[in-house]
């Protein structure tokens, strides 16, 4: 069930990182943004969260445009992407943390909706709502982005642009403007994501660093910039990081799971689906 | 549909390197006109000038498009296409990641193109079965003759008025030259196409232009008004006839 989150995060991440190749640690950070918007909503309107998530995409959309914008400007368009891009994303990871603390403290925040608290009952296994909710608006996430990458002319631009721009100019598509609205999107994803994450528990502003490892060696994994292979990562690293949490004890899931990345990296290099 | 491009004096390099000294050619509406010259001599720098690849540091570019003259200097490869000018590049440059069907699709992302997409398809498919058979295969894991066909089938995709074809001959075994040439041939004829292409098979080339230029050390050295013309010229026959024959 916390693949099904993983995913919603990873997904922004492989259109960014597996497709346009920019290392953006500061996407966890984006997903963080997002939950505390969607707090501050709820608390002073009592709007659903997820709602909430998906009425702001517009806004995060154009939040990433911009920050793509400046990216390029000052970093990809003179060559020197690779370490100072990393310190750009590095700062603005720290911003976007330092803002949220300014703001709202540094308390866990949690939001309110009626399936929060319900489970229901299948045989054996209850299944708790705020899990189930997330795990599904994120599969529908998934598909979207899937249909939109593979069936549409901007969709199949965005997954070519980084094999070669030229190429993509002489179809007349202008890559600077591909990959900025690529960015765009992947950040829209990031706001529906942090809504998932406070359905699911509560959110601090520091609490997008746990998901930085995790969520790269994701798309890594899911063969870099494939949406299938991304959510059947996600999956696949929810489960053994519960199973692992059951049989032994919490604290051991990241690490277990991370040697899982690891052994299935070693046996796989392509990841677990082929593009 | 009159289309022709006209190019003068255009001087072009790559920083102190001056390639291009001084090229004219011009290509009227319908007509197949061939760019010669051996490896070095600047027929892809040209053709990169036109398509806004490569900025002449003098000289004019323009297309008459319906009557209409549009300045291409100082535009953008996008903006060129966007024209009407498809370019079938040196070394294909196709997607290699991505799909036979899903590199044809990108050719039809030029706006105008979009409301042909399915006509264009056929076409393709058409004129190059081979691809309607490996529409789900990747584009890297092709024949280079295939992906040779790819190229095309892209830039046809993209409904050009006027079609450069950068060097359709190179990696292809000799059989295979003389077949592109006659699709070449047929696809503009089909298609009511402006061509120019550079080539360095002779030969080949001269079996489907309607007259041609040799381009020697960035100059145009000789201009043959029919293919007959050409192959009597002394300097084509001491560059290539001496050569390779
Ligand atoms: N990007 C570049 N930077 C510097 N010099 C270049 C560049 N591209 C081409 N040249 C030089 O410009 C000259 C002309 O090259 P060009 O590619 O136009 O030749 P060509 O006629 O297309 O040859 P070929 O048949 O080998 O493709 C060559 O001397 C080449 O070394
Ligand atoms: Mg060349």
């Amino acid at each position: 069930m916390l693949g099904g989150f993983y995913a919603s995060v990873a997904l922004g991440l492989t259109l960014v990182f597996g497709l346009l190749n920019i290392v953006n640690i500061a996407h966890p950070a984006f997903v963080v943004l997002g939950s505390f918007l969607v707090y501050a909503a709820n608390a002073q309107w009592g709007v659903d969260p997820i709602a909430m998530g998906v009425i702001l995409t517009p806004l995060f959309f154009l939040l990433g445009m911009a920050t793509y914008s400046v990216y390029h400007a000052s970093f990809e368009k003179r060559d020197n992407e690779s370490l100072r891009g990393l310190a750009f994303f590095f700062g603005l990871m720290f911003i976007i943390e330092v803002g949220l603390i300014l703001q709202y403290g540094v308390d866990y925040r949690l939001v309110n909706a009626p399936y929060i608290g319900k489970v229901i009952n299948l045989g054996s296994v209850t299944l708790p709502l705020r899990m189930l909710v997330p795990f599904c608006v994120a599969l529908v996430m998934a598909l979207g982005i899937f249909l939109f990458l593979s069936r549409t002319y901007l969709g199949r631009a965005i997954r070519a642009v980084a094999q070669d721009q030229l190429a993509l100019q002489l179809v007349a598509a202008d890559p600077v403007r591909i990959k900025r609205i690529a960015f765009g999107i992947a950040i829209a994803t990031a706001c529906v994501a942090g809504a998932l994450l406070i359905v699911i528990n509560p959110v601090e502003p520091a609490a997008g660093r746990v998901y930085i490892g995790r969520i790269f060696a994701i798309v890594v994994l899911g063969g870099m910039g494939s949406v299938r292979g991304t959510v059947a990562a996600a999956i696949v690293l929810g489960i053994v990081e519960s199973v692992t949490s059951t049989i032994y004890s919490p604290s051991w899931a990241p690490a277990v799971a991370f040697g899982f990345l690891l052994f299935a990296l070693a046996v796989r290099p392509a990841g677990l689906l082929r593009r | 549909m009159a289309n022709s491009l006209h190019i003068e004096n255009v001087v072009a390099g790559y920083g102190a390197a001056r390639v291009l000294d001084g090229v004219s050619i011009s290509v009227s509406a319908g007509e197949t006109v061939g760019l010669l010259g051996t490896n070095g001599n600047g027929k892809s720098t040209l053709i990169k000038c036109i398509m806004g690849m490569v900025q002449p540091t003098a000289g004019t570019i323009r297309v008459e498009d319906d009557g209409r003259s549009v300045d291409l200097v100082g535009q953008t490869p996008e903006q060129v296409v966007e024209s009407g000018i498809v370019l079938v590049p040196e070394g294909r440059r196709l997607f290699p990641d991505l799909t036979v069907g899903e590199n044809m699709m990108l050719g039809a992302y030029r706006r105008t193109a979009r409301a042909d997409v399915e006509r264009n398809r056929a076409l393709c498919f058409d004129a190059f079965p081979v691809l309607k058979e490996r529409q789900n295969q990747l584009a890297g894991s092709m024949s280079g003759g295939e992906q040779q066909m790819l190229a095309i089938a892209r830039a046809l995709m993209s409904s050009p008025k006027i079609l450069i074809v950068d060097e359709p001959s190179v990696g292809l075994a000799p059989i295979l030259v003389g077949r592109m040439m006659t699709k070449i041939k047929e696809l503009k004829d089909q298609y009511g196409l402006t061509v120019l292409m550079a080539e360095q098979n002779f030969h080949q080339a001269s079996r489907i232009v309607d007259r041609a230029y040799v381009i020697v050390g960035g100059r145009i050295a000789f201009e043959g008004k029919s293919a007959e013309e050409l192959r009597n010229n002394e300097l084509v026959k001491q560059y290539y006839l001496g050569g390779e024959a």
